[in-house]
């Protein structure tokens, strides 16, 4: 049953990205005015228009541009940066692992601080530490990522001194510093996320803990321990599984202005880049591969359900 | 520094030196070899420098690359000045007004990489790399060697060049950062232009080590450089660094040497928040100030109504209260200027000078009226501005200025807000309808400022000016090889242009290099020279 689920939901991912790469390649030809003069004039990416256009493919019907482009990328060639001159899927290879791991560091970030203290509120109901934890979280849900980071980054360096952990440290150079120079900025990241994953848990752990089968539990003598975390987190944790699968997307797009802020070479910032640098292969490409990223998260989150609650077969 | 906003402004365009500076102490001592520097930089587009004006790239490349001629560097430069001295030219000649002959230093060696390998520079290279220059298409620089009809390889040592006509500012113009950088042709060859980071290949002081996009630039020291004993530093350590808060931050912990914004300086917003801090934590900063050169201006369709009529130019240019964009947006401290920026100071015409023009430059609302009633616009016009950010809030504040005042004299300017891009390949080149507001590069020289702004069908024309008196200074100017006559020229422009009112120009901000003490014999200046400025320098840590 499992299987045969996660067969369907794999065929209908198909089509999803289909249509998102229609639409990640029909955008940018959209854009109003000639690019490719634009492009010319600035950038001098070619000789002359003619050359321009035959380098990016342009000079062929819009059909036929999109069936090569798509036979191309699924060979894995996404053409070659008209900026840097490398081919794109070299240029994201090198920067994904970065935005990556900052994303992953960040849900982790989320997931440590939403779950307990979700359940700490949940458990102690209307008393300083619920409403202390409620409080915090509505202000992560405020409080901006960019002002967030100006803030840690700035206040030490006036008081203290400290430099700012910005720049980057490659991993095989340094795997200490490399890892620790992403704590501040996942955390920053993981931020927004976390406080809405905390309110998240907390309203629907309290509703599972007024099911009668948890009244049930506290009759039968059960520890709190065992009543809330056995029988009521995993029945309140699939809306948050749900809510987590929306979030990361959320979070890859935070990475844009952590990854500017803190001087990381990740991908946001490539795209960030190339969007200045009218380089449309890699804008094409980046923004295909977080498209191919949301998809395969949201089939993730689906599989997650299935697993979570027997019950869902769809 | 020990001077008022009163004194600064009054002072005007002159370059002011902090009192901090010791130059003389820093020569007393013996320099010393070894160190890294560490800076901010830009990451640049690519590394060609006949591809791009950005001055990402030729800040990049100024480390690396040398030129014929150079901007002389040192605390004993005024900001605002350009000296020009020999850098792969060992001397040089002007037998004729349109030949100039120069002798190559001996034994300059090309970086010790492939497909280079360390050989001797010749004058083919000065040759190849001049020709390229000149027909590389997509250069936009082209135009500052447009004078030159042919370069030639007399000898091993020797490069000639030939004028079409007489053009003053030829020297001026290979000295330039961003005019011909030396490469070598097998580098051309091999790479198909010099985009890539492995085509950096020069003869100047630093090698690029390592370029890691969004991150930095390493320079080493060039073993082989030409000029025994320099550079002094070791190691420069350039980090790309895009947000702010990050600079400002790493610089107060002490992470850079020099100041973080362009060219070696913190912005005066900035700096007014944390100069009390700084002088605490980095006690022997030491300090500069002087005029910017970037100007922004409001240009418009003077060959149709209704800025046809001198008297519409000239009313608006009276609306402006550039004394209250200084005080809102420059924090107080800037420079008034006339055509040319005041920051060059050997070209640009005192106020006091002006002569008749001068009033136009005085905010008079009243008078602007009466002048745009003059002219047929008792309520004044409506009118579109076409704008862009540049991702700056000065600008921005600027314009939401320069708006307000045309308004008060019935002037009713709508902003045609573009992408940059957009703007850069229309507005910025005269393609409008009625009027553009915006910043100018900021040159070295006052002819690219005149001439590419005020000669008939120039592409930086952005007025559509078609003035014959102009026309007919500007070409005299550049044949007039005496400098103090040729300066007497260029302030007569001024003055003419002064009653013109073609552009209406805003006033600039004031610099403040910051570097630290340890960073010996340095002196700031404006330009892309980071590397020339930078040659001489010393750490004493």
């Amino acid at each position: 049953m499992l299987r045969r689920y996660l067969v369907k939901r794999l065929l209908i991912a198909i089509p999803s990205l289909l249509i998102a790469s229609l639409i990640v390649f029909t955008l940018p030809r959209l854009i109003p005015g000639d690019v490719v003069v634009l492009m010319l004039q600035e950038k001098a990416y070619a000789k002359d228009l003619d050359e321009l256009r035959a380098k990016l493919g342009l000079d062929r019907p819009l059909p036929v541009q999109y069936v090569e482009w798509l036979g191309k990328v699924a060979r894995g060639d996404l053409g070659e940066s008209l900026w840097t001159k490398r081919p794109v899927i070299d240029e994201i290879g090198q920067r994904l692992p970065v935005t990556f791991e900052l994303a992953i560091f960040g849900l982790c970030f989320a997931l440590l601080i939403a779950i307990p203290v979700g359940i700490i509120s949940a458990a102690r109901q209307d008393t300083l530490s619920d409403y202390l934890a409620r409080s915090l979280a509505i202000l992560g849900l405020s409080v901006p990522a960019f002002w967030l980071a100006t803030l840690l980054i700035v206040l030490p360096a006036i008081w203290w001194g400290w430099r700012p952990v910005t720049g980057f440290v490659e991993f095989s150079k340094d795997p200490f510093g490399h890892v620790t120079q992403l704590l501040l900025p996942a955390a920053i990241l993981g931020i927004a996320t976390g406080a809405a994953l905390m309110r998240l848990t907390r309203g629907m752990l309290l509703e599972v803990l007024r099911q009668d089968y948890v009244r049930t539990a506290w009759a039968k003598g059960l520890a709190e321990g065992v009543i809330v975390m056995k029988h009521g987190l995993r029945n309140a944790v699939i809306p948050v599984v749900t809510l987590l699968g929306t979030q990361l997307p959320q979070i890859i797009g935070g990475t844009v202005i952590i990854e500017t802020v803190f001087g990381l070479p990740g991908m946001s910032r490539f795209l960030f880049d190339a969007i200045n640098q009218r380089d449309y292969p890699v804008i094409q490409g980046v923004n295909l591969v977080v498209v191919s990223l949301i998809v395969a998260i949201n089939l993730t989150v689906d599989a997650l359900y299935a697993v979570l609650d027997p019950r869902i077969r769809y | 520094m020990n001077l008022s906003r009163r004194h600064l402004l009054k002072l005007g365009g002159a370059a002011l030196a902090g009192a901090s500076m010791a130059p003389a102490v820093a020569r007393a001592q013996t320099p010393k070899r070894g160190g890294t520097l560490a800076i901010r930089t830009w990451d640049p587009p690519h590394f060609d420098p006949f591809q791009t004006i950005s001055y990402k790239t030729h800040i990049a490349l100024s480390f690396t690359h040398s030129r014929l001629l150079k901007h002389k560097a040192g605390p004993s430069v005024v900001p605002g000045t350009f000296p020009v001295e020999g850098d792969l030219a060992e001397s040089w000649t002007q037998p004729n007004e349109t030949t100039y002959v120069f002798k190559l230093r001996r034994g300059v060696k090309w970086h010790n990489k492939p497909p280079v390998n360390g050989r001797e520079l010749t004058a083919d290279d000065v040759v190849f790399s001049v020709n390229h220059f000149l027909t590389v298409k997509g250069n936009a620089n082209a135009y500052m060697l447009k004078a030159v009809d042919k370069v030639e390889a007399t000898d091993k040592y020797t490069v000639k060049f030939t004028l079409k006509e007489p053009f003053v500012w030829f020297l001026d113009m290979i000295s330039n950062p961003h005019a011909v950088a030396i490469v070598a042709k097998e580098v051309v060859e091999k790479y198909g232009d010099l985009k890539k980071p492995e085509s950096v290949i020069g003869t100047g002081p630093w090698m690029l080590d390592s370029y890691r996009p969004n991150v930095g630039l390493s320079y080493v020291r060039n073993p082989n450089y030409f000029i025994q004993g320099l550079p002094y530093i070791d190691r420069v350590e350039a980090t790309v660094d895009e947000d702010n808060a990050s600079r400002m931050a790493a610089f107060l912990s002490g992470k850079y040497d020099l100041g973080w914004e362009f060219p070696g300086t913190v912005n005066r917003v900035d700096w007014v928040q944390i100069k009390d801090t700084l002088k605490q934590k980095r006690p022997k900063l030491q300090t500069v100030e002087f005029p910017s050169p970037v100007m922004s201006h409001i240009s418009m369709r003077t060959d149709q109504k209704p800025f046809s009529d001198v008297r519409v130019r000239q009313a608006m240019s009276m609306a402006i209260d550039r004394k209250a964009i200084i005080e809102a947006v420059l924090e107080g401290v800037g420079a008034m200027n006339p055509a040319v920026p005041a920051a060059l100071k050997e070209w640009s015409i005192p106020f006091d000078k002006l002569g008749e023009g001068a009033k136009y430059y005085k905010y008079d609302p009243a008078e602007a009226k009466k002048l745009l009633a003059a002219a047929g616009y008792p309520n004044g016009f409506p009118g579109t501005m076409c704008f862009t950010t540049y991702g700056s809030t000065i600008l921005v504040d600027t314009m939401q200025l320069v708006q307000k005042d045309l308004k008060n004299v019935g002037i009713d300017v709508k902003i045609d807000q573009k992408e940059y891009g957009a703007y850069i390949a229309t507005c910025f080149y005269g393609k409008f309808d009625s009027m553009t507001f915006g910043p100018q590069t900021g040159f070295l020289e006052p002819d690219n400022f005149l001439f590419g702004q005020y000669f008939p069908e120039e592409l930086k024309n952005q007025s559509h000016i078609n003035d014959p008196v102009v026309a007919d200074m500007l070409k005299n100017q550049r044949r007039t090889a005496d400098p103090a006559k040729r300066r007497e020229i260029i302030y007569d422009i001024q003055r003419h242009l002064a009653k013109q009112q073609y552009y209406v120009q805003m006033p600039s901000g004031i610099y403040i290099a910051v570097w630290e003490g340890a960073v010996k014999n340095y002196g700031p200046n404006m330009g892309y020279d980071y590397g020339g400025r930078l040659m001489a320098a010393w750490l004493d840590r």
